[in-house]
């Protein structure tokens, strides 16, 4: 034990550790965050398709471009991921198909379609295409200080917009409907907040890329969800969770070879989740259990010696007066 | 009573009775030529209803016939495939705030991570604009709106804690805090118990008697004539709009349900 901290401390000294481990944390608070927003609107799938929609946009920003420079390749990420979350909603809203088979069908679509263009890259003769399968799982140790930094902005843009528009997020995701009556633009804040996710995404596809992506989206959040029974809380929760998921994850792949950074983050994340599911209070299995072994003790006690408890209505007597209000419901009723 | 009622016998009838106390005035509600269809089918079939300010006017009709839509095309929650909707004499986005809200219960996740108190401040959202965050007065106010449906005791409760009719009377706690002139309730009786029913159909009184005007889609046929004073009977048409003591009538009844009133069960 006392070792893994002490080759904790020691990496934190090497600057591609250190980088790394700045980035996924900075990942794991953005996509947390917003992550919650997914989960809460039942859309948990949403980034998942997003983030595998992204593969030909990626591709095909190349293939266009004829560039590596990572700034365009995730600007094409974020259209395609953008294109996919339209195709979704739209697909849903106007057909009898349910929002999962749509899913279904599009993550397959842009992904398989994103394979046949990253094979068709491949053969092309410049050497510059060397890489862009590095999207698929995601390789942390290509991320630099830049790379960090623009995160660190993308970032605190997406938690400012998320503060300025906390009470219309907030009830755009428990009810579209009345919000809609009160005059909020729905379909804007809408587009807006699904934007955001497709920023989160597409953040993260360097660190862990598209196919591990969406559990950095979904685990925090209802890992924090266990906990809390207040929104605030559960964002901010989810944030931490995320961001100590990146940092474990990132030391972890660096005390031994061969280990990747973006499966041992979403390890990492899975964990907080399985500890979550199984011992957080009130919601927790293993809590559930205890208490309800405890509360049947309690009660068969309780029946033994007559003790009612208070919440148990007394029993009232066989001739008790009709109350008025029951009597009158009954007439008019029945 | 078992007289039909001339006015109910075409849709084109521009000038409803009046109510007893009040002058012909502008309507709280005024429906015409509406008609709403999902993909080809139309699920309301060219609608006029005129509203009078200060009734308690129930909605009913079989299942299908299209009585939430109603509601929801006079919020503009759904586009009409025709007509027009206006709200004391104006179009319904001018004016929002004068109408409340109260959506059938099961329509949102009762597990979402936010306390009691909190969703009825929901209602303040329209009235505070963008960027401010609700304060000391959305609380008073909400307080306020729990203590009306007798549920200030939960206010930081967990939602999902509540049962279904405490449930139901926040959302009817979330549109008082609106202050509104008009409250459009879809089934705010559905699954709740008798005491909880007659709490809430003596707030609907206490709301006419301020002068509000209240909506509200219902399924219960027998409680029509005790709580409400005016009906609209609904099967994709406007079978009959008026007074309950004009136009709840066998004849109407069975026009709305195709003669099979007697079969039908009571809820």
């Amino acid at each position: 034990m006392l070792e893994f901290f002490l080759s904790l401390w020691s990496s934190w000294g090497d600057y591609t550790i250190r980088m790394v481990a700045l980035g996924a944390a900075v990942l794991g608070v953005i996509s947390g965050v917003l992550g919650c927003y997914a989960v809460l609107r039942r859309q948990a799938l949403l980034g998942d398709a997003m983030s595998h929609a992204a593969l030909p946009g990626i591709v095909l920003a190349y293939l266009l471009f004829g560039t590596r420079d990572l700034g365009i390749l995730l600007l094409g990420a974020a259209a395609a991921g953008w294109l996919a979350a339209f195709l979704l909603l739209s697909i849903t809203r106007h057909t009898h198909l349910k929002e999962d088979t749509v899913l279904g069908l599009l993550l397959s679509v842009f992904f398989g379609f994103g394979m046949v263009l990253l094979a068709f890259a491949q053969k092309q003769p410049t050497a510059a295409q060397a890489g862009l399968s590095r999207f698929l799982f995601g390789q942390a140790a290509t991320v630099v200080e830049r790379d960090v930094l623009t995160m660190a902005g993308i970032g605190a843009l997406a938690l400012v917009l998320v503060a300025l528009f906390w009470k219309e997020f907030k009830l755009l995701s428990f009810d579209p409907d009345y919000a809609a009556t009160l005059g909020l633009p729905v379909r804007l804040l809408d587009v807006g907040l699904t934007s955001l996710i497709v920023v989160a995404v597409v953040v993260g596809l360097q660190m862990v890329g598209v196919v591990l992506m969406s559990a950095m989206l979904v685990a925090p959040a209802v890992a924090a969800r266990q906990w809390t029974d207040r929104l605030g809380t559960m964002l901010l929760l989810a944030g931490l969770f995320g961001a100590v998921a990146g940092i474990v994850g990132a030391v972890l792949s660096a005390s031994a070879r061969g280990l990747s950074t973006g499966p041992m983050i979403v390890l990492s994340v899975s964990s907080i989740v399985l500890f979550s599911l199984l011992f957080a209070p009130r919601r927790g299995l293993v809590w559930h259990w205890f208490q309800r072994q405890r509360n049947a003790r309690r009660l068969r006690w309780a029946m033994q010696h007559g003790d009612v408890p208070p919440s148990v209505p007394v029993m009232p007597p066989a001739d008790a007066p009709p109350d008025p209000r029951i009597a009158e419901q009954k007439g008019a009723s029945r | 009573m078992m007289h039909q009622s001339h006015q109910s016998h075409q849709s084109h009838q521009l000038q409803p009775v009046p109510p007893p106390t009040l002058p012909a005035a502008v309507p709280a509600v005024a429906v015409s030529d509406l008609t709403v269809a999902y993909r080809e089918q139309p699920v309301l079939w060219d609608i006029d209803l005129h509203v009078p300010t200060g009734v308690l006017l129930a909605i009913v009709g079989p299942n299908g016939a299209g009585k939430t839509t109603l509601m929801k095309a006079v919020l503009g929650l759904v586009k009409p495939a025709a007509g027009q909707v206006a709200i004391f004499g104006a179009p319904y986005h001018q004016q929002r705030q004068r109408v409340g809200y109260v959506p059938q219960r099961g329509s949102v996740d009762w597990d979402f991570p936010t306390s009691v108190l909190d969703v009825v401040m929901m209602g303040r959202y329209g009235a505070l604009g963008w960027f401010r965050r609700p304060g000391r007065n959305e609380r008073d106010l909400a307080l306020a709106a729990l203590q009306q449906v007798k549920l200030e005791a939960y206010a930081a409760r967990q939602i999902s804690q509540l049962s279904g009719g405490q449930q139901q009377r926040v959302f009817l706690a979330r549109a008082l805090v609106q202050d509104a002139d008009i409250y459009l309730m879809d089934e705010p009786f559905q699954g709740v118990d008798a005491v909880t029913e007659r709490a809430i159909i003596e707030l609907l009184r206490e709301l006419r008697a301020r002068g509000k005007t209240v909506v509200v889609v219902h399924h219960d046929l027998q409680t029509v004539p005790e709580y409400f004073d005016w009906v609209t009977l609904l099967n994709v048409r406007r079978i009959a709009h008026g007074p309950v003591a004009e136009v709840f009538t066998e004849a109407n009844l069975s026009r709305t349900y195709g003669g099979r009133t007697t079969a039908m069960p009571s809820r």
